[in-house]
């Protein structure tokens, strides 16, 4: 038996409809339920949060760890450019520094894609490995830029 | 001289037919994709090697034969017939599975759902082509682009198939940089490929301990058939996130997959005897399987697509080819073509939240199939 009578006769519109309306439904409401993860989880963290901060709440709110920087509303997609923005960040770690550092204050800071922005500065050899997991930093000098225009 | 002549006619050599040198042939063939072209090498190589050991013509009843009940082969092919491999391969993969990215962005999941109607179109293609329900059920599972789940379903469904239903998906899973740009190109518009995805949130670390928890009881609870799959899945992942058993979670990832990897790959390579394998139905298989696994990149795709019409936040069409579960050939894809035309576009992390799901969705369907099947 072939076609559309085999299909029929072994019930393959039945099995191939539920089949896939149960698959769908079962992963709706697994991704239902992992949308609501977070916000129960919050709220089974509130309670004790709370009460703890009745008991222990300091009069001074503490300082926040962002550093004030206005960041451009459309972030540069040239590399140089990134490198200018980081630079004063950079600047505040030292010499040389732990890039989990960096990340860290990027991420404080809201910069966009830290993680893949740092990988593009190690790539563009902007950030260099020191050892050890310390980086120095290497600023793009405008020989590159003219380099860059000419290639 | 008697004694030569009888020694010749027992060589390889005197016994070897045209379907064997065929099957060499397609083994080299995975060898050279596997090694030189880095297409799957950590599947294809394992199983190009198996094609050139199964295909080496032999005297039929000294218990060398993979299909010979006392031989080495047919031992070590035990855990390919009882879905053992697959289980384990499972735990290895749920060990390597960061569900971050699924956790954050929870909406990706249905991608993943919408991926697996290339199951369900392919069954009924496999029913009209004239194949009974239980082999067309393993066939239909192709397009879920899973090799383990596939061979799993096979080997409780149509166990006289699992070669060429392995083959043909270990074959698409490779194929996957040939096989899905074109679909997704052709599906999508520039506008639509140059979409960003916003940065995803981070995840604590409860939410990924609890997730695999949750996960396992409400997967196995709708298809109480994937446990196998999803019950070893799961639990590898709750050994990965719940950071009090580091060992064993390590030692799933590297050592037991590997295990299984070359173990599996090896012995359905070398399931692939030519005479056993080269048949109509295979050639059938293969087919079907190449319209399984582009049906499924496009359902995904164009389901993407629906979404946006409704979602005020886009998303990329292109994350809707990785809900297959190829992991992570179909993320990595996404990824580049999305590169290709906008270098500053990263889809990977997206796109491996998809794939993710792709794999609880498809093990799901092997589940549903399986049950569906048990009574006919």
């Amino acid at each position: 038996m072939y076609g559309l009578q085999a299909i029929t006769a072994h019930n393959g519109w039945a099995m191939a409809f539920a089949g896939a309306l149960i698959v769908f439904s079962g992963l709706v409401v697994l991704s239902f339920i992992i949308s609501q993860l977070h916000k129960v989880l919050l709220l089974f963290e509130k309670k004790p949060v709370d009460f703890q901060n009745d008991l222990e709440r300091p009069d001074i709110e503490p300082p926040e760890d962002k550093l004030g920087l206005s960041l451009p509303k459309q972030f540069p997609a040239d590399i140089r450019e990134i490198a200018r923005l980081y630079k004063p960040l950079v600047e505040a770690l030292g010499e040389t520094f732990c890039l989990s550092e960096l990340y860290e204050i990027l991420r404080k800071n809201d910069f966009p894609h830290p993680h893949i922005t740092l990988t593009a500065l190690r790539e563009s050899e902007i950030l260099i490995p020191d050892g050890d997991g310390v980086f120095t930093w290497n600023p793009p000098t405008e020989n590159d830029d003219n380099e860059k225009v000419e290639g | 001289m008697e004694l030569f002549f009888q020694f010749v006619s027992n060589t390889g050599f005197y016994l070897a037919d045209y379907r064997n040198v065929i099957m060499i042939v397609v083994g080299s063939l995975f060898l050279y994709l596997g090694t030189a072209k880095h297409y799957e090498p950590l599947l294809l190589i394992p199983i190009g090697f198996g094609i050139l050991v199964g295909n080496v013509p032999f005297f039929k009843g000294f218990g060398l034969g993979i299909y010979e009940s006392n031989s080495v082969l047919h031992y070590l092919y035990f855990g390919v017939v009882t879905g053992l491999y697959p289980s384990i391969v499972f735990l290895g993969l749920g060990a390597m599975t960061d569900f971050s990215s699924l956790l954050a962005r929870p909406v990706l999941m249905l991608l993943g759902a919408a991926a697996q109607m290339g199951i369900f179109f392919t069954l009924l293609g496999a029913l009209a082509l004239g194949f009974l329900p239980k082999e067309a059920g393993s066939i239909a599972i192709i397009g879920g682009a899973d090799g383990p789940t596939s061979i799993f379903l096979t080997a409780k469904l149509a166990p006289h198939l699992i070669g060429p239903i392995a083959i043909a998906a270990y074959s698409y899973m490779a194929l996957i940089p040939v096989i899905q740009p074109p679909i997704m190109r052709l599906l999508t518009t520039r506008k639509e490929r140059l979409i960003r995805m916003p940065e995803l949130r981070e995840v604590s670390k409860k939410e990924r301990v609890i997730f695999p928890a949750v996960g396992v009881l409400l997967c196995c609870f709708l298809a109480p058939a994937s446990i196998p799959l999803l019950g070893m899945f799961f639990f590898g992942n709750f050994l990965k996130e719940c950071g009090a058993a580091d060992r064993l979670a390590q030692t799933a990832r590297t050592a037991i997959i590997d295990t299984a990897t070359i173990l599996l790959g090896l012995t359905v390579g070398a399931s692939t005897q030519g005479d056993v394998f080269l048949t109509g139905k295979s050639v059938c298989i293969f087919l079907l399987g190449a319209v399984a696994f582009s049906i499924a990149t496009a359902s995904g795709v164009i389901f993407a697509k629906i979404m946006n019409l409704v979602l005020k936040e886009k998303i990329n069409p292109l994350l809707g080819a990785a809900g297959v579960s190829a992991v992570p050939g179909s993320a990595r894809e996404v990824h580049l073509v999305g590169q290709s035309e906008d270098p500053e576009n990263y889809l990977l992390m997206h796109a491996m939240a998809c794939n993710s799901s792709g794999v609880i969705g498809s093990a799901i369907c092997a589940g549903i199939l399986w049950s569906f099947m048990v009574g006919l």
